[in-house]
């Protein structure tokens, strides 16, 4: 509990640190900050209210639901590689996001987004399911899926021509710079009931451990459960896919560290895996408008670039959390 | 009265009969052994009667309904099942294991079950670092924690040492004397099962 009351309270701390950062140069620049209220009409205020704050707001969001979207991933399948990159997850809804837009019936950030989004997810990680026999050949399938996904996103972004070409391009990378204020209105709920849900059916995915016999003599199905779990794992993927497109590496990653930290509880896993998952996009996000000002890095790589080196450390010292 | 009625069952496995024509009946308050060579369908028996799989021919009937007719719940409410090999591939404690998808009831039992089993020394121990037959016994401990009226183990002994394959076998018979039911699979010869009330050899 120390721990988690410790990343936790990281949080508000860094999110205090990123309202800093930033290409304009503030004066005074903690007194806009603890008055959020006062002087909206001043530039400076507006930059820090509505441009970092719901941009740091969904960096923790999107964080946390990748976090708890990689405890499903990885608890589902019964596979420490599983993540929604690998099942095909996050690219069933960048195509998902994209038919959509291409229908003109939604924009990105949108509900309707999440909605293409989701049943883009949802699809693509049955459909790798399906076709894999083994834990191990859902991996191999699931990449090959992920592949043939991201390759029919990729052309149809390389022949599009439409007047937000190049933002539907940018966003197909992965970036917290579309972040408007409308889109926390989107992900927040989402997220919140989404969370809830998966922190209820956690306690099945350690029954799913034990393999599918035990959890059928148990009197469950183990396809009902995982079921369960992909439909939980869709919508996360969906929400953040829609708002701010694919991340790298979070969703592997969040959960590891957890294990190291505190176990392979799912239920607590899914409060550790959000938070770290929280914490390290934050600080992707904040290095990748700090690092180069005027210029913004891919997300993706600072994700990638933080993270892995993190999970390499755990995993070596860690050690026995898999076996 | 019997509580298991197994009639006229054959069982196909990758395109073979490896049970055929077999029928038995198992009373309340009994102890059975199965035995017999490997790939001689004991586990495939154990599975149908589990209703992991189903027979292509005949019926397995656990108090007088079929087997293939129980919903999930309905059969973990009659039987538990001990499985042979057990993996664990992630580092829960002992206790935690044998609490999963388990009632409240049952969870409330876990101490009791820990020490009739002599596994309070590593009831805290990281199940991932266990022996084979220490493993075992935490399989054995998930059943026997849950008030079934039907216990089907396979293989319950055969990773054990010869103190734990002692306590073993007086727990399973402290459970004969509560009325409880015991189908096992074994790999001893017919004379070290006299404890036993019945052994089958022969399912083909």
């Amino acid at each position: 509990m120390k721990r988690l009351a410790f990343i936790i309270a990281l949080l508000p701390v860094g999110a205090l640190l990123a309202l800093t950062v930033g290409v304009a140069d503030i004066a005074n620049i903690w007194s806009y900050i603890f008055n959020p209220f006062q002087d909206a009409q001043n530039s400076a205020h507006q930059i820090i209210w509505q441009i970092r704050a719901p941009r740091i707001a969904a960096a923790i969001l999107v964080g946390a639901s990748l976090g708890i979207a990689g405890v499903l991933a990885q608890g589902s399948t019964n596979n420490p590689i599983a993540d929604p990159a690998i099942l095909g997850t996050s690219a069933g809804a960048s195509l998902g996001v994209l038919i959509g837009l291409l229908l003109n019936v939604v924009s990105i950030g949108s509900f309707g987004a999440v909605i293409f989004a989701a049943i883009g997810a949802l699809l693509a990680t049955r459909l790798s399911f399906s076709l894999a026999r083994s834990a191990l050949q859902l991996i191999t399938i699931g990449i090959g899926v992920s592949a043939i996904l991201s390759a029919i996103v990729g052309l149809i972004l390389s022949i599009i021509s439409r007047p937000d070409a190049r933002s539907v391009s940018f966003w197909s990378f992965g970036s917290l710079a579309l972040v408007t204020p409308r889109v926390l209105w989107v992900l927040a709920p989402v997220f919140l009931i989404a969370s809830i849900l998966a922190w209820k059916i956690a306690p099945t995915l350690d029954l799913l451990s034990l393999g599918d016999a035990s959890v059928r003599h148990m009197g469950h199905d183990a396809q009902r459960i995982r079921l369960r779990a992909f439909s939980l794992l869709a919508v996360l993927v969906a929400v953040t896919v829609s708002s701010v497109g694919s991340i790298a590496f979070l969703a592997l990653a969040a959960p590891h560290i957890a294990r190291y930290i505190n176990g392979p509880r799912n239920r607590a896993l899914v409060i550790y895996s959000g938070a770290i998952g929280a914490l390290i996009l934050l600080g992707a996000d904040t290095a990748a408008r700090a690092v180069l000002p005027p210029h913004e890095l891919p997300i993706g790589l600072l994700t990638s670039l933080i993270g892995a080196p993190i999970l390499i450390a755990t995993l070596k010292k860690g050690g026995d959390v898999w076996r | 009265m019997a509580l298991v009625e197994i009639k006229d069952v054959s069982i196909e496995r990758g395109g073979s009969i490896i049970v055929k024509n077999f029928s038995a009946s198992l009373k309340p308050s009994t102890i059975t052994a199965i035995i017999g060579p490997n790939g001689s369908g004991k586990s495939s028996l154990l599975a149908a009667i589990a209703g992991d799989i189903s027979c292509s021919k005949g019926t397995i009937s656990i108090n007088k309904s079929n087997v293939a007719d129980l919903s999930l719940l309905e059969q973990a409410a009659v039987r538990s099942v001990v499985l042979q090999d057990r993996n664990y591939w992630l580092s829960y404690s002992v206790r935690e294991v044998i609490a999963m998808g388990q009632s409240d009831d049952a969870i409330a039992r876990i101490d009791e079950i820990l020490i009739k089993l002599d596994m309070a020394d590593f009831a805290d121990q990281r199940v991932t670092t266990l022996s084979g037959g220490e493993a075992q016994r935490v399989e054995i401990a998930r059943a026997l924690i849950r008030h079934s009226e039907l216990y089907l183990l396979d293989e319950p002994l055969s990773a054990q040492d010869a103190r734990s394959k002692e306590r073993i076998i007086e727990i399973l018979k402290q459970m004969r004397s509560e009325g409880k039911t015991i189908l096992l699979i074994a790999h001893s010869d017919k004379r070290d099962l006299t404890w036993c009330d019945d052994v089958i050899d022969d399912l083909a």
